[in-house]
């Protein structure tokens, strides 16, 4: 009883900040790109049963950067996979570019995954026997679609990966990995571009690194993406942080400072 | 550390499944020809004792003559008979007349082929309750000269019955009988699938034998007159060229002929189960090299954490030898019914094998599981060195792709093992040495194993260039299957090279068997200068009677025509198969390149012989030779003529007179047939055929169609011993399906990480089938090129056995590489189904 006391002041308190934000008008008219709708995800049945989201809504808008975050077990990481095609749901539905995903055959979700969404995840990024260049065109090739190739020098020269072009992953550093990565999930112009913890495996400058440049992906060609962290500084880089306990969405900072995400986070774990 | 291998073999008890069966298969297949041949053994030593049942003493001729297979022996007198009848101690006494009879059935055609199945054998009837074995089960013997007792197994199967009349094939024109009995032998219907044919005696001697002459006499003694005691009394008795024998040693002579025929045939089995033993190491040494590669993190920690290296390989070992005590056990079971299927595989074929049981010794479960458990131990003990070998730090490292095409010892290895063995093959080809045979199979197996060691060489630059145009034409998954067959050279190799051993195998022997047909088609062209050809498909044992090559002759449409006969005679004591012909006018028939002398003058004591053959005995035109025949004993002869050319007539032959002079089993084994000019080419050969009509064994061919029929029988042995091989291939793809299949598990984490960014199933599936078709396509080309340098030793080493075209069956082979390439394809869908099946979330979390 008293946790849920804790977490509904904590809502109220959030939806305080999000108000008083100066870009929360900006945010009011963005277009949604992806709409979570009542989304429930159950795993197990009986005495394992697990539910990891429990009756979720929230919109990702067009052009942001949104972080989700919250304690080990809280759903994120399911409703990251959701989002992406990856995991069905048990109710409700997803909305993604206008196509309800939750519908949708192994098959559509599939292709959904190779030309609207962009992936980066924690690691095991590319594929080891594949050069940078040819794990960074992976996606258009699975589609036999062509490479712009201004877009492809634009991306290369953004991530400075030029150099790296011809080498396979096991001669790359983690955080050349990790751009070689970005790059891939860039170079299709996806709907959103989903991050699955890109840095929790790279050092603190590397890490910023790729982190800045999704920050300027959304700054500078107005894509949008979604990601998943525990890490404060990692989230204060987004548009606006997402807060998950026990498959609940449980409030959102716009515009967070690394202080108050830590400090709402400090909360959360109580 | 032995109950870690334990729980290890239990987990990963489907990844060792795939390589058990290969290990199974192979141990089945020898178990089961073990059974089959001991089955057998049992089976016609139980005959040749209950044929012999009562028989005390066998008297027959002395003179035998051997030559290869063939054996003939001499008949005797039939006053004979009268003296052994009248010998104190003798209680009964049989004459036996033994010759060639082969029945037509009703259709018209032949029953049986003697030439290359079951004997047609005529005898006759005795009515001794002691001495005769045969009851007449349905009926009555024959009593007339136009009556016959048949055995039921040939009655049945080609719907004769008692009462119906028969036309049977003997050294006279074919005459009809009535039958008036069916017999049987003890329980058998049969005489091992023989047709049998029982005439009454004075029949019997006209049709099967010669006026006046038997076989041999069978004695049966009085009470208390033992078998030695008897034979030594009629041995005192006996004339010239004649002797007896204790039932007891006719016996065991009996089951030592069948015992020599066995081993020949179990050689034949056990090559190809050793060929299917072979090919499955490959597969053991493969799977247990990537399970210690996929192993290396935990065999790091045990090192880690104490392990010595001899408890290491200890551990590999035992999980080894374990599985090959498990697959083999399972092998022996199975080779039971292995052995139970190809005794019925004979029994269709008219070898049919008395008794119900088959024979199960157990020399065969030792001997096999032996096999079997060493095939998998030795295989291992590469990957358990090199598992003994893993840093205690590998447990830190990452693992890494290991794309390192060859180690040093590898080279070395590989190098050594191809000089060695090649020089072992080239040894058995071409050196003047014994045991030709197991010089060639150990440098052959040698060349594939050093093939292999050096294939990771071959196999980078071979995906890369192969999969290239796959790449570009099938996208991303051609792309992705270039770099994955890429990726393992070694790998990749070994797989290839299970498979290469079944292509080799199989090229190898389509060259040589198109090499022989191609010879024989230029034999034919060179040597034969006849129109027409009449055979018999007999190959020594009966035929044609002469009377159709008389009555041939005598037609106004033919020029010419000659029989051409089977001698075996012994000169300077050794056995020789010598051809027999109307020689007077064979320069219009066969060119055989005459050197010196007339063919026409070799008459009853003439022979002819090849020049090299006459240059080694020391002989020329006019020396003094002597011939042993069975019938008449040694004969002078004198050399009459030279020839060069010995393709289509041997070293040595003689006239049909001089063979009537010395052989009372008189038959032609085909007959050369010359045109008369003043006739048309249809007249001709209507008038021959019309002639041959009453003898359905008589096959009338031009030279095409002798061509014809003899690459016939060339590609029915083909396809024996491609039966044989195709064992060899399936092992080899159910290793790529387990190569395959390990490597996805391998993996995982990438085939998630695909499906995740949008790599549909059929894609997926797609990659892994192209990876495979690579390695299939890499140990097809290796194995044609294998397969092509031994074909064509092959031919060299067999220049001077007569085999002197080198043809190429491109045609087949081709058909062989893209069956070979094609399984490859189909052996990857099991574990292409399964890798596009994973759940993308577990396999892009499994690490």
């Amino acid at each position: 009883m008293a946790e849920a006391t804790t977490q509904s002041q904590l809502t109220e308190e959030m939806e305080e900040l999000s108000v008083s934000s100066p870009d929360s008008g900006a945010s009011v008219l963005a277009e949604a790109v992806a709409r979570v709708e009542g989304v429930t995800k159950v795993y197990g049945a009986g005495a394992t049963k697990v539910t990891a989201l429990d009756d979720v809504t929230v919109e990702f808008q067009r052009g942001q950067m949104t972080a989700i975050m919250g304690p080990s077990g809280s759903g994120k990481s399911t409703l990251l996979h959701c989002l992406a095609g990856l995991d069905t749901v048990t109710s409700g539905r997803i909305v993604v570019a206008d196509a309800d995903i939750s519908t949708m055959s192994d098959k559509e979700l599939t292709v959904l995954r190779r030309d609207r969404i962009g992936f980066v995840f924690q690691s095991f990024n590319l594929i080891p026997t594949l050069t940078a260049e040819r794990n960074i065109t992976l996606q258009r090739r699975l589609g036999r679609h062509g490479v712009d190739s201004d877009w492809f020098d634009k991306v290369v020269d953004i991530l400075e990966i030029r150099e790296r072009l011809d080498h396979r992953p096991s001669e790359l550093s983690g955080g050349q990995q990790q751009r070689v990565a970005v790059a891939r999930a860039l170079i299709s112009k996806p709907e959103m571009i989903i991050a699955d913890e890109p840095t929790g495996n790279l050092d603190q400058a590397s890490g910023r690194e790729v982190l800045s440049f999704l920050r300027r992906a959304v700054n500078e060609y107005g894509q949008t993406v979604v990601i998943v962290t525990h890490d404060a500084a990692a989230a204060s880089y987004a548009d606006r942080v997402i807060f998950l306990a026990d498959g609940q969405v449980v409030g959102e900072l716009q515009h967070p400072t690394t202080a108050q995400i830590f400090e709402r986070l400090q909360e959360l774990e109580k | 550390m032995l109950a870690l291998s334990l729980t290890r073999l239990i987990a990963q008890r489907f990844r060792l499944v795939s390589t058990s069966i290969s290990v199974f298969i192979g141990i089945a297949f020898l178990a089961g020809s073990m059974v089959l041949i001991d089955t057998l053994g049992a089976s016609f030593d139980e005959l040749a004792t209950d044929i012999n049942e009562g028989v005390d003493v066998v008297v027959r001729s002395s003179e035998l003559v051997e030559s290869g297979f063939a054996q003939v022996r001499g008949q005797l007198d039939e006053s004979v008979l009268a003296t052994v009848e009248g010998i104190d101690g003798v209680a009964e006494a049989q004459p036996n007349i033994e010759g060639y009879a082969q029945l037509v059935d009703a259709q018209g055609e032949a029953v049986g082929n003697p030439g290359q199945g079951a004997p047609t054998i005529g005898v006759n009837w005795s009515d001794s309750d002691v001495l005769n074995q045969v009851t007449v089960a349905e009926g009555q013997a024959p009593r007339k000269p136009d009556e016959v007792v048949i055995d039921r197994y040939t009655a049945e199967a080609n719907g004769f019955a008692v009462g119906d009349t028969v036309t049977v094939l003997l050294k006279v024109p074919p005459e009809e009988f009535t039958i008036t009995g069916i017999g049987t032998f003890g329980e058998s219907d049969s005489l091992m699938g023989a047709s049998l044919v029982m005439f009454d005696f004075t029949t019997a001697q006209r049709v099967l034998g010669s006026p006046g002459m038997i076989s041999s006499v069978s004695v049966a003694a009085v009470p208390g007159v033992s078998q030695e005691e008897l034979r030594d009394r009629i041995t005192a008795q006996l004339p010239i060229r004649t002797e007896a024998l204790t039932g007891a040693d006719s016996v065991a002579e009996l089951q030592g002929d069948i015992s020599e025929a066995l081993s020949f045939f179990n050689t034949f089995m056990t090559i190809f189960a050793l060929i299917a033993l072979f090919v499955a190491a490959f597969i053991i040494y493969n799977t247990f090299s990537i399970l210690v590669a996929q192993r290396t993190k935990e065999t790091a920690l045990l090192r880690a954490l104490g392990a010595g290296r001899r408890q290491v390989i200890g551990s590999v070992l035992f999980e080894a030898v374990l599985m090959g005590i498990i697959a083999s056990a399972a092998g022996i079971v199975a080779g039971i019914g292995v052995a139970e299927l190809l005794k019925r595989l004979l029994g269709t074929v008219g070898l049919e094998i008395p008794g119900s049981n088959v024979v199960f010794e157990a020399s065969t479960a030792y001997n096999a599981l032996i096999a079997g458990v060493a095939i998998t131990a030795v295989s291992a003990v590469i990957p358990a060195l090199r598992a003994s070998r893993t840093s205690p730090l590998a447990a830190l490292r990452e693992a890494s792709v290991d794309d390192s095409a060859l180690s040093r010892s590898r080279m070395v290895f590989g190098f050594l093992t191809l000089a060695v063995c090649g020089a072992m093959l080239m040894a058995g080809l071409f050196a003047d040495i014994s045991n030709r045979l197991m010089f060639v199979g150990l440098g052959a197996a040698g060349i594939f194993i050093g093939v292999a060691a050096w294939g990771p060489i071959v196999a980078r630059p071979f995906a890369r260039i192969v999969g290239a145009p796959l790449a570009r034409l099938r996208g991303l998954p051609g792309e992705l299957a270039q770099e994955n067959g890429m990726r393992n050279p070694r790998r990749t190799a070994t797989t290839a090279a299970a498979l290469m051993i079944g292509v080799g195998l199989v090229s190898a022997i389509s060259i040589f068997a198109a090499s022989t047909t191609r010879t024989v088609d230029k034999i034919i062209d060179d040597t034969v200068v006849g129109d027409l050809v009449i055979e018999s498909g007999s190959q020594g044992f009966g035929g044609l009677s002469p009377v159709l090559a008389e009555e041939v002759s005598a037609l106004p449409e033919v020029a010419l025509a000659s029989g051409v006969r089977i001698a075996l005679t012994e000169v300077d004591g050794e056995g020789q198969t010598l051809l027999a012909f109307e020689t007077v006018d064979m320069g219009d028939l066969v060119d055989v390149g005459i050197v010196a002398g007339d063919p026409a003058t070799l008459g009853v004591d003439g022979l002819a012989v090849l020049d090299t053959e006459a240059e080694d005995r020391g002989w020329a035109l006019g020396s003094e030779v002597t011939l042993d025949f069975v019938q008449t004993g040694r004969q002078a002869f004198e050399v009459g003529l030279i020839y060069t050319e010995d393709a289509l007539v041997g070293p040595m032959f003689i006239s049909n007179d001089a063979y009537e002079a010395n052989s009372t089993e008189i038959f032609d084994m085909s007959v050369y047939v010359l045109a008369n000019d003043s006739y048309t080419t249809d007249q001709f050969r209507t008038a021959v055929e019309a002639a041959a009509a009453p003898y359905p064994n008589a096959e009338v061919m031009d030279l095409g169609e002798l061509k014809a029929s003899i690459s016939a029988q060339v590609d029915q042995m083909l396809t024996l011993v491609y039966a044989l091989l195709a064992l060899a291939v399936i092992i080899a793809l159910i290793g790529i399906a387990n190569t395959i299949a390990l490597s996805t598990v391998e993996r995982t984490r990438e085939i998630g990480l695909l499906r995740a960014v949008g790599m549909t199933r059929p894609q997926l599936r797609a990659s892994v089938r192209w990876e495979s078709f690579l390695i299939a396509l890499l140990g097809t080309t290796m194995g044609l090129t294998l397969g092509l340098f031994f074909g064509w030793s092959m031919v060299e080493a067999l220049r001077d056995e007569g085999i002197t075209e080198l043809a190429i069956p491109l045609p087949q082979i081709g058909v062989v590489a893209v069956l070979a390439a094609g399984a490859g394809v189909i052996a990857s869908l099991r574990p292409a189904a399964k890798a596009a099946r994973l759940p993308i979330l577990d396999a892009v979390a499994s690490g």
